[in-house]
């Protein structure tokens, strides 16, 4: 008889998760997106494209596809294989090689390994040999080669405007070296970037000697080198600070987004999730931020706070610890007080947006707890070697030509008054080309050959990996030209700058860096007295924001940063980390804030600051500060390319320089803005998702999380067919599992653009995002938790309970202010019993023997069933040819066909008829798209479901390499221990090393170890589905002595019934 | 009526039963040719840019395949040689000959010389040379008699069924690591006992060598 089982309640203790403000006040809007499997209009056409309509087209399409095929369908098209003339030596054909470079950043470089095929690079990894590191990287090094292959690149050199040959545009920039060597540089000025490459502070040495009367101007958009600047004030000599948070025990930030948006944040997470193993060691986070970051949500305790205020609880805590004065509040005391119970294991920072009095202090504070030499590690570092001002400073008028390395200073610093001559090196021809005479295309570092230092001193190798693909002239080689230099080719300044020949240059090709740190200066004492530190502070103003003075904070982009990377598809459609927001920045503020203002989100509001003003739409962020707005720099590109521009608002229109700015006052225009935000999609109704305890209760109890999860998880019941992957698997020799270990993860979101960079995984555009259609194969849920404490309507955790749930005023409760977050990554669980493989109708999703969930995309026919019965959410349709359609169209029409769409003045049809695969791309974009995908991957088409697959290719490679080593033995079998099993993409970029991939058929392996932790727990394992993705629940660790300290979510609402559904009593 | 049907139509229904049988009879000319699986353009035997000759160098002189087709062991690709490769030998034997004229100029100039491809697999198929030839199984068992064929032509089909039957009995097929480019080779010259020694070592290296009978979609499709 068949017994219809209780549905799962929500946990009784640890948190209800929420993502969204809608999901938590229940709205209508919510409920529709949640119980409908695709979005409403996900199967229907748009603009005025009817049934009757498409069918006329369809039908037409077909008789002409008759009429084609009779001409030349029939017959394979002769191909031809085309070998070298030459053979070139230890070249194997068809097997792909790996480089050693690095991707420089303005604040040092990313070590990197980057695959080559047969040529051209097709996915970047970290550099695992590098000191420190763990072959991972950030997800701006993971998109950057998307760069590479931007069709909108530049792509020629231009002189006012009008393409000229290289070798023109190498007789300008000599004319300008001799006419500017006459009269020693007057008149000229250099705008550069700011860069680590010693052969670049080479040349720009050189170049000041030459032009001695010339200027030099920074023309960085996001300012980093603060750490440096103020650890050098505060020792009182030229020192870079390391911040080793593995080391500590209690980590205090002030406003320092280390594990998001600060420059050397890879390493950053590596260090902090290593120390938060749950157990004695685990470190504690005391955050204090006013806007909402990847680093408020991994806090323990968090304490929301205007960005100005922050000032005030530096100088607060630094009394506390030195045990004078009174704290204002018992978390500022408690706080200061766990510092200094852990002296030499205590470690603050302070954000890069903060002012240098509150990095003072925090320099003041590591040094009053013995951090200094522990937890802070001071290296000696190259002073400076001239000064750079400000480009704010520069003069146009008393500039005869300025020269600009780089930089978009018209974007940046709203530049509009431009100089008599203007020579300039960009990417791209964006908002600074305009005003440029001479404009020529840079090569990308995957072009160029260069140099970098990493963040801990190593000298790096930057090496081309393919000729510039539109012969772009790499900086150096700008530089050495303007020099008037003999030696303008790139690669022999580097090796002239290395200094050395043979066998060490060789290596340092190979290894890519030279593991020569600078020397480490232990514990140096402050340098500053007491009354510095005091004067500094009381020269700002902390007077707290109120809704006529709002305080706004500028941050960089988690995706774009400071706007290098707006005509990125990969970086616009990737979710913020926090916001889950695509295409699109937003006016963030706290929902206190909101209702002050009387405005929701959506509603577009006018910001009026220092005399400028900008329009963006409103997003109720919470935990954010009351009266700050949190405003993303890096949108609103008016000439960024076909991607990028004219997406979000330009937030430099009201930048002055200072990241924490006061006295805006907004006003509602009164229209609304969509916004693409992706927090909603794929939710799953409430049910314990992710777990998570206090450090305590785990201690108490360290089974808290697995299958009797609070004993209301029903029990398992055999299922009444036996599986068949059972009998299958006895002939396997690998099982493939996964573990994502939640308490590493921090939701950088590096995972997801690796997967989209290795799985061929197509952009959607934000119309497309709206509808649903997001692509992506892994995804990162960011629930919000809250006190329950505090909420005073407890019938909204129940979800089946329609009475007053449709109020979407409950999203303005006073309880959603002091929020924490969880991040989960989720993507095919690859379950044994997979319910997406009893429901496809052709055998296109089913079970390999090694326990893979796998997709034959030749046999699917877009049924969606799978997706439907898939209780994750994590199979993607593919509703359009994403991959065809132009870059023109990425913002619509979104249903354009080929019979009423012309090409370059050419119809599509006939192009068709010449090359069925092009699409509606033009030849110079398909060129460079059929360079940039990954050849392992198949390159799936319109109407076809498709996943996350574990890397199969790369377990394939595997397999096949150890098969091929084994020949005529039977040592055919992966192992960990000789180091053969592969890394899913995924994992191997990840910084925090949180998602851990192996046999789990082998009991030593560590994904084995992993999975036998007490708190491995399976994501609606009641269901039965036997996920091979596992995931490790979720332990935090608070100060019992702190006033927000949060008792695990108490039982007692469930005890009540509250929690209960409708209906299953 | 004669208005309105003029004489021809007269014809009409003969006309249409005609056309009829002929679609109807290409219809199904074209499904037993095209569709069915068997057929992969067995056969096919484009001419190529240079009229070199397996039967010569493979059979005659009894090259080993792994002399021009380096990678074969090493890549899931057989490369093509480079014309470097043939000048190895032919800088010495036949240097003027006129047939041989493009591969020098290759070679010299280093262009490449365009060959017809003859065996195709599917883009979807990620086919890997190098774990079948290191792990016994021939190149014959794919491509024929090649060191009999002047001018190379597909001998078996390809299809995903041809692949299949192979993956389903590996041991009807599986050979000594170290005779997989020997292509004439057999267990013995009479086929019976040579049917019965594969039919015993095969099942033997199957079951030493733990190859795996894979069949299911990752093995060939990602």
């Amino acid at each position: 008889m068949k017994t219809i089982r209780k549905p799962v309640p929500a946990p009784a203790t640890g948190r209800r998760h929420w993502r969204s403000l809608e999901e938590l006040a229940d709205t209508k809007e919510f409920k529709e997106w949640l119980h409908r499997e695709f979005p409403s209009g996900a199967s229907e056409m748009a603009e005025g494209q009817s049934r009757r309509h498409f069918l006329q087209i369809m039908s037409a399409s077909f008789a002409l596809a008759g009429i084609a095929t009779l001409g030349a369908g029939c017959r394979r098209p002769v191909e031809n294989l085309e070998p070298f003339g030459k053979q070139p030596s230890d070249y194997v054909f068809g097997a792909s090689q790996y480089f050693a470079t690095a991707m420089p950043l303005r604040c040092g470089a990313q070590p990197l390994v980057v695959k080559s095929y047969e040529g051209r690079p097709i996915k970047i990894e970290g550099n695992n040999l590098f000191p420190g590191g763990i072959g991972a990287t950030d997800r701006y090094a993971q998109a950057s080669i998307l760069d590479l292959y931007d069709p909108d690149r530049a792509r020629f050199y231009r002189k006012q405007g009008q393409k000229i040959s290289k070798d023109d545009a190498l007789g300008s920039l000599s004319d300008l070296s001799s006419r500017f060597a006459g009269n020693q540089g007057q008149g000229l000025a250099f705008v550069v970037e700011q860069t680590s490459s010693p052969s670049r502070d080479r040349l720009l040495a050189i170049l000041a000697s030459r032009y001695p009367q010339a200027e030099w101007y920074a023309a960085d958009a996001i300012h980093s080198v603060i750490h440096q600047e103020a650890a050098s004030k505060a020792f009182g000599q030229a020192v870079r600070p390391e911040f080793h948070f593995e080391k500590a025990r209690v980590i205090l930030s002030l406003d320092a987004d280390f594990l998001g948006g600060e420059d050397d944040s890879v390493n950053h997470i590596r260090r902090f999730a290593s120390g938060r193993k749950p157990g004695e060691t685990m470190n504690r986070l005391y955050v204090v931020e006013s806007l909402f970051t990847l680093t408020g949500a991994a806090a323990d305790h968090r304490l929301r706070l205007g960005a100005s205020q922050v000032l005030g609880v530096a100088s607060q805590i630094l009394d506390q610890i030195n045990g004078k004065g009174t704290a204002s509040t018992p978390w500022v005391a408690e706080c200061a007080r766990d510092l200094a119970a852990n002296p030499g294991a205590a470690l603050v920072m302070a954000g890069q947006g903060q002012p240098l009095a509150v990095h003072l202090l925090a320099n003041a504070i590591n040094s009053a707890l013995g951090a200094v030499g522990n937890t802070l590690l001071l290296a000696t570092a190259p002073a400076p070697s001239f000064h750079l001002k400000s480009f704010r400073d520069l003069n146009p008028s008393a500039v005869d030509t300025l020269v600009i390395v780089g930089a978009n200073p018209a974007y940046h610093f709203n530049w509009t008054q431009k100089p008599k001559n203007v020579v300039r090196l960009g990417f791209y021809e964006d908002e600074t080309s305009e005003l440029s005479d001479l404009h020529i295309p840079s090569a990308h570092y995957l072009e160029s050959w260069g140099d970098a230092m990493a963040s801990n001193g190593c000298k790096l190798a930057i090496q081309p990996l393919i000729q510039p693909l539109f012969d772009g002239m790499t900086e150096l080689e700008f530089l050495a030209r303007i020099a008037g230099e003999a030696v303008t080719n790139p690669y022999s300044i580097v090796k002239a700058t290395f200094g050395e020949d043979g066998d060490r240059w060789k290596q340092f090709l190979f290894n890519g860096f030279v593991a020569d740190t600078a020397p480490l200066l232990g514990n140096l004492s402050l340098a500053l007295g007491r009354d510095e530190l005091q004067s500094m502070a009381a020269g700002f103003n902390t007077q707290a924001p109120t809704a006529d003075k709002l305080e706004v904070v500028f941050y960089r982009d988690a995706k774009l940063d400071d706007g290098r990377f707006a005509n990125n598809g990969w970086m616009q459609e990737l979710p913020d980390p926090i916001t889950k927001m695509t295409w699109d920045n937003a006016v963030l503020m706290s929902r206190k804030t909101a209702r002050a203002l009387g405005v929701e989100n959506g509603d577009l509001v006018e910001i009026s600051l220092n005399g400028s003003t900008v329009t963006g739409p409103v997003w109720t962020q919470p935990g954010m500060a009351d009266f700050s707005l949190g405003l993303a720099l890096g949108y609103g590109r008016s000439r960024a390319g076909r991607v990028g521009s004219g997406v979000g608002f330009n937030a430099f229109t009201l930048f002055r320089g200072r990241y924490v700015d006061s006295g805006a006052t907004i006003r509602k225009t009164g229209s609304t803005y969509v916004l693409a935000c992706t927090q909603d999609h794929w939710s799953m109704e409430g049910r314990p998702a992710v777990r998570e305890a206090n450090l305590d209760e785990f201690s108490r109890n360290p089974k808290f999380a697995s299958e009797d999860f609070h004993g209301v998880e029903p029990p398992i019941v055999q299922s009444l067919y036996p599986n068949p992957l059972d009998e299958a698997k006895k002939t396997a020799l690998q099982q493939w599992g996964m573990a994502v270990d939640l308490n590493a993860c921090v939701g950088c979101g590096t995972c997801v653009v690796a997967c989209q960079s290795e799985n061929n995984i197509p952009i959607v555009g934000k119309d497309q995002v709206k509808r649903g259609r997001e692509m992506h194969w892994m995804r990162i849920d960011r629930y919000y938790t809250s006190d329950p404490g505090r909420k005073n309507n407890p019938s909204l955790f129940d979800f089946n309970a329609d009475e007053n749930q449709s109020d979407p005023n409950q999203q303005f409760a006073a309880w959603i202010d002091d929020v924490q977050a969880v991040n989960q990554p989720m993507l095919c669980q690859q379950c044994e019993s997979a319910p997406c493989e009893s429901v496809c109708p052709v055998n296109a999703t089913v079970h390999d023997e090694e326990g893979l969930n796998v997709m034959a995309y030749n046999r699917c026919i877009g049924t969606r069933y799978c997706s439907n019965n898939c209780p994750y959410k994590v199979r993607h349709f593919n509703f359009l040819d994403y991959n065809k359609r132009p870059l023109s169209e990425l913002k619509g029409p979104m249903y354009s066909t080929t019979l009423t769409h012309k090409t370059n003045g050419e119809w599509d049809l006939l192009r068709w008829l010449k090359d069925p695969d092009i699409g509606m791309r033009t030849e110079a974009e398909w060129d460079l798209i059929k360079l940039s995908k990954n050849p392992d991957v198949t390159v799936r088409m319109r109407g076809v479901m498709e996943k996350c697959t574990y890397c199969t290719q790369r377990i394939e490679q595997a397999k096949i390499a150890q098969k091929s080593r084994a020949g005529g033995s039977g040592n055919v079998r992966l192992s960990e221990a000789e180091g053969t099993i592969p890394k899913t993409a995924c994992q191997q970029v990840c910084p925090a090393g949180a998602i851990v991939f192996g046999d789990v058929s082998d009991p030593e392996s560590s994904v084995s170890r992993q999975k036998l932790s007490s708190l491995n727990y399976s994501v609606l394992g009641d269901l039965l589905t036997k996920p091979r993705t596992t995931y490790l629940a979720r332990v935090r660790n608070p100060n019992p002595a702190m006033p927000d300290y949060h008792a695990p979510y108490s039982t007692e609402e469930y005890e009540n019934g509250l929690l209960t559904r409708k209906g299953t009593s | 009526m004669s208005a309105i049907f003029p004489k021809w139509t007269n014809w009409l229904p003969l006309v249409l039963a005609l056309v009829a049988a002929l679609a109807g009879g290409a219809v199904t000319a074209g499904v037993v040719i095209y569709v069915t699986p068997k057929y992969y353009r067995v056969g096919y035997q484009p001419v190529q840019p240079v009229p070199f000759s397996h039967k010569i160098h493979a059979g005659q002189l009894g090259l080993d395949c792994r002399y021009c087709h380096s990678n074969v062991d090493k890549s899931w690709v057989a490369n093509i040689p480079s014309a470097s490769t043939c000048m190895n030998c032919h800088n010495q034997v036949l240097k003027d000959d006129p047939r041989l004229a493009i591969v020098r100029e290759s070679a010299t100039n280093n262009t490449p010389i365009p060959w017809v491809q003859i065996h195709i697999v599917p883009d979807y198929v990620y086919f890997n040379h190098s774990v079948h030839v290191n792990r016994g199984i021939s190149c014959v068992e794919c491509h024929g008699r090649v060191d009999q064929m002047d001018t190379v032509r597909q001998a078996k089909s390809l299809s995903m069924s041809f692949c299949l039957d192979c993956h389903r009995d590996p041991a009807a097929h599986i050979r000594p690591v170290d005779k997989v480019t020997d292509l004439g080779w057999q267990w013995d010259s009479d086929p019976a006992k040579a049917a019965k020694m594969q039919e015993i070592n095969g099942t033997k290296f199957v079951h030493d060598w733990k190859v795996e009978s894979l069949q299911s979609c990752s093995a060939c499709h990602r």
